[in-house]
């Protein structure tokens, strides 16, 4: 009846297939032969999530098994929630339309800060309870979540029944095993939890008592009910071994990232003291290239895409990119697959690489040296020369690229006006280089200066760090403004109070809850989405939650002081941070993990050194 | 090299899948069915794919087209099995030919359309009574102000409990195509009665002087 109530209105809203499933790879189960149902839902529209790998994996890992079926969920855009709202359309699943509220989990992905409110939402949609305690002792349904943000879940620890820390291949199906005997020998929500919390993982807030310190720090974190202590996240060790899809869901539309992936490594050797997924994501693993051949050829062959992504965090550190692109090489040329490697890095990006990817489509080259100056490379490990970055774009160059797109934080840690004004002398001296290029192609370089600011991460370096506020990151953008020619050099200077937002979210602790309950009842959702963020919103709600956004973002937090996810454990140990914030400070470098282990602990999952 | 041209059904959640999306869509079932698809030459080439009538969105359709070209020989049967594997739920491939007729030949085509709502019949004939049907098309060249009522061939009409189902015939291709949801909406405003659009399907397509196109 559901579906044919959504039959109905789809001709109504735009893009109407992001809203009827049916796609080619969809997993359809007969309901009645099935156990457990698990929603995997991403905050954020259709287009989006469905270009996101994670998702991609375990929807397959989960369907493997007979008896359990992962279907998908998307948030609809605001025309579609009107006419779900208008008609009583609850959120539903798009393989077999069923309303959400039916299923025994509810699992989100926690990719990104601004997609909170829209969680909250997307349960109010399904007509689901959105606060955890609401939702009684019945033991389905489940909300859960994975995901980077589960490195600091705190803000959502109201709405979740428990998180999953780390790599969900192994851990999301010992989850789902748990349920499906407690369930049928007739268990309580809070039995259930109680139990989960047993598994290497799992994190259930509702078991943690967080007190707090006069000055709104956290005094102590207690574990009750014979929850443990500290939580750590799960790995899979070995990724030649790990669960891989030789198949995807097909859209129709086309999504941001609309192409087959495969994995090439986990983890990241660098150390750039501002990335969080360089250090959560640890330890570095990589898949062996005839894994990843076989593994890209048969995604292409199965879904018919003719675009392949070799992903990870940095691409070309590899150790087998050379014989990986060799072996899918021959095959892309002949099958018309287009292959493409959106991480890769200036230092190690080699002619013979330039050529093969070349080979198939030509587009344009981005780096992202982060800081204008060797100094501010230097502090936050951005292990790149301006040589280096030289090299790479006279190889480009004289292989014919003209579009050349330059990545820069502003706000980082030590960050002076001098390292300011040299992402504008940087800019130049490629602008220079283009000319001085013999066999450039004709025409003008289009070289363009795109700067976020930064954001302080948690289980980084550079969590200590207070956020520079915005009235300064708009002085330093002036100036950068004033000191590029634009006749060469583009500029897209973009500032909002969505960075602020985020520094207060990634770092945040439990009393966050209230203010994200209060924006979303007063209509905030989608906020990634610029048009759907108002910074008033946010800003009233900390005040009726009596908080102070700049106590989360620009205080600068004491090696002391315990951190709202000081019983979460993921892996790189808080000294080997702290070692590396004073070295940042000290202007001091590290090595690449592949040069020299810098001892961030994580290799004690994989019992022994990572190379 | 060999043309085919292929026939195929779009019903049901296909229904949703818009024209352009199709067109992907298509590749990438015809790269899945490991038929020898042949492709263009030169700086980025792409598969030979051509639709001669594009079927607007939300409009069912037991006689779309789409011509293949490809580099060896395959037999009608094996083409129709291959594809038929390979595409998804509401795409059917039913009949491969070899192209008799021109894209340019296609003049119009047929539709079965039913709506509910109450006594629409007589609603119905007095909508076609008309002496004219004004109704508002959208070109590039802006809105334009048509006259429906010549253009519409109403070739049955036929109530059924709270239905009508109606079959119609309405100019199409490239030298003038008229939306069947152009006539409903019109229907719609003057029965100012609510009336739903159950289906709009597209049954056949015709050449000039009413052959079928081939």
């Amino acid at each position: 009846m559901l579906k044919e109530k959504i039959g109905s209105v789809l001709l109504e809203v735009q893009r109407p297939s992001r809203y009827c499933g049916g796609e080619v790879g969809q997993v359809v189960k007969d309901k009645a032969k099935v156990d457990v149902r698990f929603a995997f839902c991403f905050p954020d529209i259709y287009d989006v999530g469905m270009s996101h790998l994670g998702m991609k994996i375990l929807y397959a890992r989960i369907n493997e098994r007979e008896n359990y079926w992962c279907e998908r969920v998307f948030a609809p855009w605001t025309d579609m929630e009107a006419v779900m709202r208008r008609e009583g359309i609850p959120l539903y699943a798009l393989e077999s339309l069923d309303p959400v509220k039916e299923f025994d989990f509810i699992g989100f992905t926690l990719q990104y800060e601004m997609s909170y409110t829209t969680i909250l939402h997307m349960l109010s949609l399904a007509q689901v309870p959105v606060l955890q305690r609401e939702r009684g002792e019945a033991i389905a349904p489940l909300v859960v979540a994975g995901g980077p943000c589960c490195c600091d879940p705190e803000p959502l620890a109201d709405f979740f029944d428990l998180f999953i820390l780390g790599e969900g291949e192994d851990v999301d199906l010992e989850l789902m095993d748990l349920y499906h005997t407690m369930r049928d020998a007739g268990a309580t929500r809070s039995a259930f939890l109680r139990k989960a919390a047993e598994i290497p993982g799992i994190y259930v807030p509702s078991l943690y008592d967080v007190a707090y310190h006069a000055d709104g720090t956290v005094q102590s974190i207690t574990p009750k009910d014979g929850a443990p202590a500290v939580i750590t996240k799960r790995v899979m060790p070995d990724l030649d071994k790990a669960y891989y899809p030789d198949h995807v869901v097909v859209p129709y539309l086309e999504i941001v990232h609309d192409r087959v992936s495969v994995e090439v490594l986990r983890g990241c050797i660098r150390g750039c003291r501002f990335c969080q997924a360089g250090f959560i994501y640890r330890p570095f693993r990589e898949k062996s290239p005839e894994v990843v051949c076989r593994q890209g050829k048969a995604l292409c062959d199965n879904t018919g895409y003719d675009e392949l992504s070799l992903s990870s965090l940095s691409t070309s550190d590899h150790s087998g990119i050379e014989e990986i692109l060799d072996g899918l090489l021959a095959y892309s040329e002949q099958g018309h697959v287009h292959l493409s490697l959106p991480s890769l890095r200036v230092d190690n990006f080699s002619e013979s690489v330039l050529k093969k990817i070349s080979a198939v489509r030509k587009s344009g080259l981005t780096f992202a040296p982060e800081a204008g100056t060797q100094r501010l490379r230097d502090v936050i490990n951005k292990n790149v020369t301006e040589e280096e970055i030289m090299r790479t774009c006279s190889i480009a160059f004289a292989a014919g690229y003209t579009q050349v797109k330059l990545y820069f934080m502003l706000g980082l840690p030590t960050e002076t006006d001098e390292d300011v004004l040299g992402i504008a002398a940087l800019a130049q001296k490629v602008v220079d280089l283009f000319y001085a290029t013999p066999g450039r192609a004709k025409g003008r370089p289009q070289v363009t200066i795109s700067t976020a600011t930064f954001v302080p991460k948690p289980f980084t370096p550079f969590a200590f760090e207070p956020q520079v506020e915005k009235a300064e990151i708009l002085r330093r953008q002036q100036l950068l403004k004033k000191a590029v020619d634009p006749k060469y050099i583009k500029t897209s200077l973009h500032v909002s109070d969505v960075s602020l937002v985020e520094a207060v979210l990634a770092r945040g602790d439990r009393r966050l809850g209230a203010v994200l309950y209060e924006v979303w009842k007063n209509g905030g959702w989608l906020e990634s989405w610029e048009e759907q963020f108002r910074a008033e919103r946010w800003y009233d709600a900390f005040a009726k939650a009596g908080l102070d956004p700049a106590f989360y973002a620009n205080r600068i937090r004491p090696y002391e002081e315990t951190e709202p996810w000081a019983h979460l454990n993921y892996m790189v140990s808080r000294s080997f941070l702290i070692r590396e914030n004073r070295k940042a400070h000290a202007g001091e470098t590290t090595p690449s993990c592949r040069q020299q282990c810098a001892g961030c602990g994580a290799n004690q999952c994989l019992g022994g050194s990572c190379f | 090299m060999t043309d085919h041209r292929i026939v195929f059904e779009k019903t049901g959640r296909a229904r949703f899948i818009s024209h352009l999306d199709l067109n992907r869509c298509m590749v990438r079932a015809i790269r899945r069915s490991g038929l020898p698809a042949w492709y263009t030459e030169g700086f980025h080439p792409h598969m030979y794919l051509m639709f001669p009538l594009a079927l607007s969105l939300g409009t069912e359709s037991l006689c779309e087209v789409m011509d293949i070209r490809l580099t060896e020989e395959r037999s009608p049967s094996e083409i129709l099995s291959r594809l038929n594997a390979v595409l998804p739920e509401g795409l059917h491939a039913v009949e491969v030919r070899t192209p008799q007729d021109r894209t340019q030949d296609i003049e119009a085509a047929e539709y079965r359309v039913t709506l509910t709502g109450e006594a629409l019949l007589p609603l119905w004939e007095q909508f076609l009574a008309q002496p004219e049907i004004l109704a508002e098309k959208r070109t590039k060249k802006g809105v334009q102000t048509i006259d429906l009522r010549p253009l519409i061939e109403a070739e049955e009409a036929q109530a059924e409990g709270d239905h009508l189902i109606l079959a119609l015939r309405l100019p199409a291709g490239n030298a003038g195509n008229i939306n069947v949801s152009m006539v409903t909406d019109a229907f719609s405003e003057f029965a100012e009665t609510p009336i739903y659009v159950e289906k709009l399907l597209r049954t056949k397509i015709f050449c000039g002087n009413g052959r079928l196109f081939s």
